[in-house]
């Protein structure tokens, strides 16, 4: 069920909280053996936050949406009395005294958290085949990767084990998942939820967001998780709403059948009114390239403190560190400095268009341990590749919405990514809402 | 260039050189990269801090 559904049963008394906890935690039960998508499940704090809902329901006290909905966090979300891994072996006996404050906006907004699931180690990094853990899959086909580093939110909400799940985005996480497991993603604008108490992997660009079912699950959550006071969309009329299509960058080196279902998504928007507006983007590689640098050199110096326990590292990230402590701090702050001005030039073309349509990735998921992935006639290394669309998007701290709108031949999702401008999730939201409602996709898992 | 597995074996704790030998291309060519931008900053341009 999505939480549009699960909410109206509860209302119209047809459910209750403590039944859609134990059909959730069933289903974990059930599908974690072969997704691993969860590291930690929380029965019992579940079913007695259920119940309260439901006593809460009763006497007429309603926290809105998420009332009584079951859902699960990204295992470095913090969580009281709960372990919080952070995927890693540094974490494996951390268990926070305190809730991160998206943690507590959810518990407050009355949501119940079942869990907490699988990620990339440290999310430094897209496969989710965490060394430490285990292989996180995907519930398309088991043998590909479900993306990373929110793997297993994506999993999660993908197999229908959860509504929600909490999701991070350094450079893709949340949106890379969603693209191979076809779920619906949100990186909102920086800093509109808040990162405390969320292990931190960079510091100027880690992003917190929903992964859901649908679009309008993902407007409800938004509004649950955020610091604004935003308001879901309630109508969907895009009418006169201008789609900006890259000519440069996002449409080269393209999975065919990546590019058909995007082509076909921008096309369905035009028959719902939209407008649409070819578009020349600043330099998207220059910007990959400025991430990289960021990134290398944030990573390390929120990680320092473990840099001489080499071991605990699995192999991909510790290279990654590695290279992070030879970047010069000069670099760094150049670095910087070319986001700023990269920034200012990306703005300019929010005065044309209302709203940017590319492919969340360039290809469907590739198969657990594949190295490369050849994409438009280019052989790629396969992490590289799955981050290209993305990676650039967080060093502008623009909100970006992942959604499936369509299937590869071999039934794996292909992704669409929405870009707005700062501040406007709505813009990104009601686009996606209505594409949505259009293409009509069974988003069923087998 | 910068002479990456020299850097890499005066850090603390050194990376040891196995690793700074599959790492040091990948550095360089992220260099190469970089330096072109990096060259293009004009003088005064402030640093990033949130979108505005």
């Amino acid at each position: 069920m999505t939480i549009v559904e699960a909410a109206a049963a509860l209302r119209a008394k047809r459910v209750s909280s403590v039944e859609l906890t134990r059909e959730s935690l069933r289903r974990i039960e059930q599908a974690n053996p072969k997704l691993n998508a969860f590291i930690t499940m929380t029965p019992e704090q579940a079913l007695a936050q259920a119940g309260e809902r439901d006593t809460e329901l009763a006497r007429g006290a309603d926290r809105g949406p998420l009332h009584g909905i079951p859902i699960a966090h990204k295992d470095l979300v913090c969580t009281k009395g709960v372990l919080t891994t952070a995927g890693s072996k540094l974490f494996a006996d951390f268990v926070p005294d305190f809730d991160a404050e998206v943690a507590a906006r959810l518990n407050e907004a009355g949501a119940v958290t079942v869990g907490k699931t699988g990620l990339h180690e440290l999310a430094y990094g897209i496969t989710s085949t965490n060394p430490h853990y285990g292989a996180v899959r995907n519930p398309w086909n088991t043998d590909t990767i479900p993306g990373g580093s929110s793997g297993g939110s994506g999993a999660a909400v993908a197999a229908g084990l959860v509504a929600m799940a909490t999701g991070t985005d350094t450079g893709g996480s949340i949106r890379i998942p969603s693209s191979f497991c076809g779920t619906v993603g949100l990186k909102p604008t920086y800093d509109a939820v808040s990162r405390r108490g969320v292990l931190a992997l960079s510091l100027t660009f880690d992003h917190i967001g929903p992964m859901t079912r649908t679009v309008r699950d993902a407007a409800i959550s938004f509004n649950a998780m955020s610091r604004a006071d935003y308001v879901p969309p309630a109508n969907v009329d895009i009418g006169g709403l201008r789609i900006g299509i890259p000519r440069n960058f996002f449409f080269d080196h393209l999975d065919p059948e990546v590019e058909k279902a995007v082509r076909n998504a921008i096309a369905t928007a035009v028959t719902l009114g939209a407008v649409v507006k070819d578009v020349s983007l600043p330099d998207i590689g220059a910007l990959n390239t400025v991430g990289r640098v960021l990134l290398l050199s944030e990573a390390v110096s929120v990680l320092r403190p473990y840099l001489a326990r080499r071991a605990d590292f699995g192999p991909d990230v510790l290279a990654l560190l590695d290279q992070g402590r030879m970047i010069s701090a000069a670099d760094y702050l150049d670095a910087q400095r070319l986001r700023r001005l990269m920034y200012e030039e990306f703005a300019r073309v929010w005065a044309d268009v209302d709203c940017i349509f590319t492919p969340a990735t360039p290809m469907v998921a590739p198969l657990i341990g594949q190295r490369t992935v050849q994409t438009g006639g280019i052989m790629e290394d396969v992490r590289l590749a799955a981050t290209r669309f993305a990676r650039s998007i967080n060093i502008l701290g623009i909100p970006a919405l992942a959604m499936p709108v369509g299937f590869s031949a071999s039934r794996l999702p292909a992704g669409l990514q929405i870009l707005a401008p700062a501040r406007r999730e709505d813009v990104a939201l009601k686009m996606g809402a209505a594409v949505e409602d259009a293409l009509g996709l069974n988003m069923e898992t087998a | 260039m910068t002479h990456w597995k020299t850097i890499a074996a005066s850090l603390d704790p050194p990376v040891p050189a196995e690793d700074a030998e599959r790492i040091a291309p990948v550095l360089e060519a992220l260099e190469q990269s970089f330096r072109t931008l990096a060259e293009s900053i004009p003088r005064g341009a402030d640093v990033w801090t949130a979108p505005e």
